[in-house]
């Protein structure tokens, strides 16, 4: 990379520039008037709330989507007819949270994707081997495994390499710690700051202040589809002013009022839950509770809120409420619908919501024996329903009949946590219900399952997210090898205390 | 890595003009079906002007029905992400029962005519069945069920056309009101109302769309997802029945081969009428207007005497173009 810099001076100390770049939708102008630059070989942050534009951001400077107005300069140099092609031959690479992985091929080919070593057509194997075997060296990546089989960090390495092989000067990682644990995160950090030793220039899209306080060098800051701020040192700035910046005001976060239940008679009563690995004796619920579950992926937590939910592959054991009888646990998920459990899943994507369908149908879609009769759905009746959870998620949209795939990630969340609430349950199962939102609608999220807890119902929040655990729950149940290794509650919550934990079990 | 660093892009023409007009071009583009339609209209009337004739719109209206019955039951399975290939094949074994429960059985054309549909019926259900308990990939399923109906209907009929249909049971496909006018499309506007109320307004026409848009998210959202598939499937298949008799009805016949010629025409009128076949996108109208445009495209080029040699090549090519300009929709509009 030097002697390239030195072939080839540029008097431009950005590697990479956007000059007024704008994109208006229809009557929106989702990205106004956004200049930044970033400097070679740094890891640049990009911050900002759902909705703030960072997406818009990405897609123009990633030539995905094209710019109503405004210039992309790259080494000093304009680029026009921004394409995917033409941004990508320039060098600049989009690493998506979505890794593009086939599964079913080995980790050197995934890296050699498209681009092939070949001889007169024909793939040049050995070549192939050897360069990937060069590339991988030092990553802990074993070339010939198959890709199905990394685990998420090794997969977004794998991503970022390819980017870099195929040129890759600046590349753009848009959230890449999402779902990896503290320690892949770690690792990924560690990997990052390598390969900007190698002068590799990072633009890093993050949700979290601490991150960009971590890995940055500079960062900015979108608000609103504008720039809001930033910085060429992140080291000047506090964890507080970058939240003020990203949220124009200073942020209160939630903290419930805990609760001791001890004494109270259980409104929820698991008993003999199995399935899989996971095995739970007896396991109790008052009414109004927030019971968080964690543990490291795997150890059962998100398995045990499946099971309860009828989505787990076999599942045996009896629920209770109140005073009611034992009975089994529901086999689907229309059952636990019908016996007044809910859930909501970690993938809003895959798991949540209908894409083309509107906001209110995907409201209501939980519900629409409530709002039918005979079979016939009632148009008022639906639209009562769809507009309450509308108004009382605070989902920010036109109105609930947008199509729910314009919104942003934290509002589709909360048409995904509309859905559920309508159902009136009596049980809530929530599986990491804030993971890729931004912290003001997070807080936001909290506060709605707080207040709901309020009204009697039981609430199991799994959860990986120290921070969210900590603020939000009555009481912890920390699972190892399918089961309840231990619990504390009250008081005894404390990042400090889930973080020993966390690591002692890491340790052996 | 070193090459990249000169492939600096080099300035090219503006690639801004697309903005202009947009939402025109959006509007053109969404109706282009029932555009494309008025516009073939034209075209064969200009040739000849018989095709204006009420004579004609008749013959349209009924030539639409059969058409319009096999392509409801094939936009149903496509709803749900899935296919049915089985139902021309369907629709021409499923006659044949009927009319050999009449003619061989002696039960009465009513109650015969109610056997074939009935068998059809289970057919739908028995596809279904095996696409959601089985898993078996519906592609593959149901053409395996087309290859056997066709057989099916082949060594039923040993290659015979059955031709000894009672009176009473043809009526439907030939009688007429005052001026000629057939009664038999009645059959498929009744129909394409109840399918247009039973996908607008009822908890299985919102499931049939859920089911088809995200089906492991209808199914966490409590939709129970085989159930609508087969209920679909099932429809389908009653579907398919209905317009078996409709076409023995209409041509007073039953061929060794009755109904294949449909299967790609019922095949591509919902998807020219914007049914997705990913699933969860379409509606009735669109599927009406892929009908009546195919239709329009076969009698047309009757009327117009293109040589009998050039009918398919001219009309596969005139469906190729209302896909291929769906297709740039889709792609630029969503």
């Amino acid at each position: 990379m030097t002697a390239e810099s030195a072939r080839q001076p540029s008097e431009d100390p950005f590697i990479f520039r956007v000059e007024n770049l704008s994109k208006r939708y229809g009557s929106t102008l989702a990205l106004r008037d956004v200049s930044l630059g970033i400097r070679r070989g740094m890891i640049h942050g990009l911050l900002g709330e759902n909705g703030a534009g960072k997406s818009t951001l990405v897609g123009l400077i990633s030539g995905q989507r094209v710019p109503s107005s405004g210039t992309i300069y790259l080494d000093g140099r304009p680029i026009e007819n921004v394409d995917v092609k033409e941004m990508e031959k320039a060098g600049v690479f989009l690493v998506t949270q979505e890794p593009m992985i086939i599964d079913h091929v080995t980790a050197a080919e995934n890296l050699m994707l498209g681009i092939w070593p070949s001889k007169g057509g024909f793939v040049n194997w050995r070549k192939l081997r050897a360069d990937a075997s060069r590339m991988l060296a030092g990553t802990g990546i074993d070339p010939q495994a198959m890709a199905g089989g990394l685990d998420a960090v090794a997969r977004r390495k794998l991503n970022i390499l390819r980017a870099m092989f195929s040129g890759g000067k600046v590349i753009i990682l848009d959230e890449p710690t999402a779902a990896l644990t503290v320690e892949d995160r770690a690792q990924l950090f560690t990997f990052m700051r390598e390969l900007k030793a190698q002068g590799v220039t990072f633009i890093f899209i993050s949700h979290y202040n601490d991150e960009i306080l971590e890995i940055c060098d500079a960062c900015s800051v979108l608000r609103d589809g504008a720039l809001a701020g930033g910085t060429e040192d992140v080291g000047s700035l506090t964890s507080e002013q970058l939240s003020e910046l990203v949220l124009g005001r200073g942020l209160v976060l939630f903290q419930r009022e805990r609760h001791a239940f001890a004494a109270e008679e259980p409104a929820v009563r698991l008993r003999d839950v199995a399935s899989g690995k996971i095995g739970v004796k007896a396991f109790d619920l008052r009414p109004g509770e927030i019971v968080g579950f964690t543990g490291l992926p795997g150890a059962g937590a998100k398995e045990l809120a499946r099971a309860i939910f009828g989505l787990a592959p076999t599942q045996s054991g009896t629920i209770a409420f109140g005073t009611e009888t034992q009975r089994p646990l529901p086999a689907t998920p229309r059952d636990a619908f019908d016996m007044g459990i809910a859930f909501l899943s970690d993938d809003r994507h895959r798991d949540g919501l209908v894409a083309q369908m509107t906001i209110g149908e995907n409201i209501s879609l939980s519900s629409l024996s409530v709002v039918a009769r005979a079979g016939f759905l009632r148009p008022e009746a639906e639209k009562l329903l769809s507009d309450r959870y509308f108004r009382a998620m605070g989902i920010k949209a036109a109105g609930p009949a947008a199509v729910v795939n314009t919104l942003s990630g934290g509002n589709q969340q909360k048409v995904c946590l509309g859905r559920v609430l309508a159902t009136k349950p009596r049980l809530l199962i929530l599986d990491e219900p804030t993971r890729g939102i931004d912290i003001g609608v997070k807080q936001d999220v909290l506060r709605i399952i707080d207040e709901l807890a309020r009204t009697g119902v039981s609430v199991i929040i799994v959860s990986t997210d120290t921070d969210e655990i900590v603020r939000a729950v009555d009481r912890v149940c920390v699972f190892e090898d399918g089961a309840i290794r231990e619990e504390f509650s009250g008081e005894a919550i404390s990042s400090e205390r889930l973080r020993q934990g966390a690591k002692e079990r890491a340790d052996g | 890595m070193s090459q990249t660093t000169t492939a600096v892009a080099k300035p090219t023409t503006a690639a801004a003009p697309r903005q202009g007009g947009k939402s025109t071009l959006g509007w053109v583009l969404h109706n282009v079906v029932w555009i494309w339609l008025i516009a073939l209209v034209v075209i064969f009337g200009l040739f000849n002007e018989f095709f204006f004739t009420t004579f004609n719109l008749q013959n349209i209206m009924v030539q639409a029905t059969v058409l319009g019955m096999i392509g409801l039951a094939v936009a149903l399975p496509l709803l749900v992400a899935e296919i049915d290939l089985s139902l021309p094949a369907n629709l021409g074994f499923s006659s044949a029962i009927g009319a050999m429960a009449y003619s061989d059985l002696g039960l009465p054309w009513l109650l015969a005519m109610l056997v074939g549909i009935a068998v059809a019926t289970l057919i739908g259900f028995f596809n279904g069945l095996c696409i959601t308990k089985l898993k078996m990939v519906s592609l593959i399923q149901t053409l395996s069920m087309m290859i056997i109906l066709q057989g099916a209907l082949l060594a039923l009929t040993q290659g015979r056309t059955i031709t000894n249909l009672p009176d009473a049971y043809v009526w439907i496909g030939q009688a007429a009101i005052g001026g000629g006018w057939p009664i038999m499309p009645v059959v498929f506007i009744i129909t394409l109302v109840a399918m247009a109320v039973l996908l607008r307004n009822t908890v299985l026409g919102r499931s049939i769309y859920a089911v088809g848009g995200n089906p492991v998210a209808s199914n966490s959202a409590g939709i129970r997802v085989d159930r609508i598939k087969i209920i679909t499937f099932t429809i389908a298949g009653f579907l398919a029945g209905v317009a078996g008799f409709l076409l023995a009805s209409w041509q007073m016949a039953i061929t060794s081969n009755q109904g294949s010629s449909y299967l790609l025409y019922a095949i591509a009128a919902p998807i020219i009428g914007g049914v997705s076949v990913f699933g969860g996108r379409g509606n009735i109208i669109g599927v009406l207007g892929g009908v009546l445009l195919l239709t329009v495209i076969q009698v047309g080029l009757a009327i117009i005497s293109v040589p009998s040699f050039y009918v398919g090549m001219i009309g596969g090519f005139m469906i190729f173009i209302a896909v291929a300009i769906d297709a740039i929709r889709v792609r630029y509009f969503g």
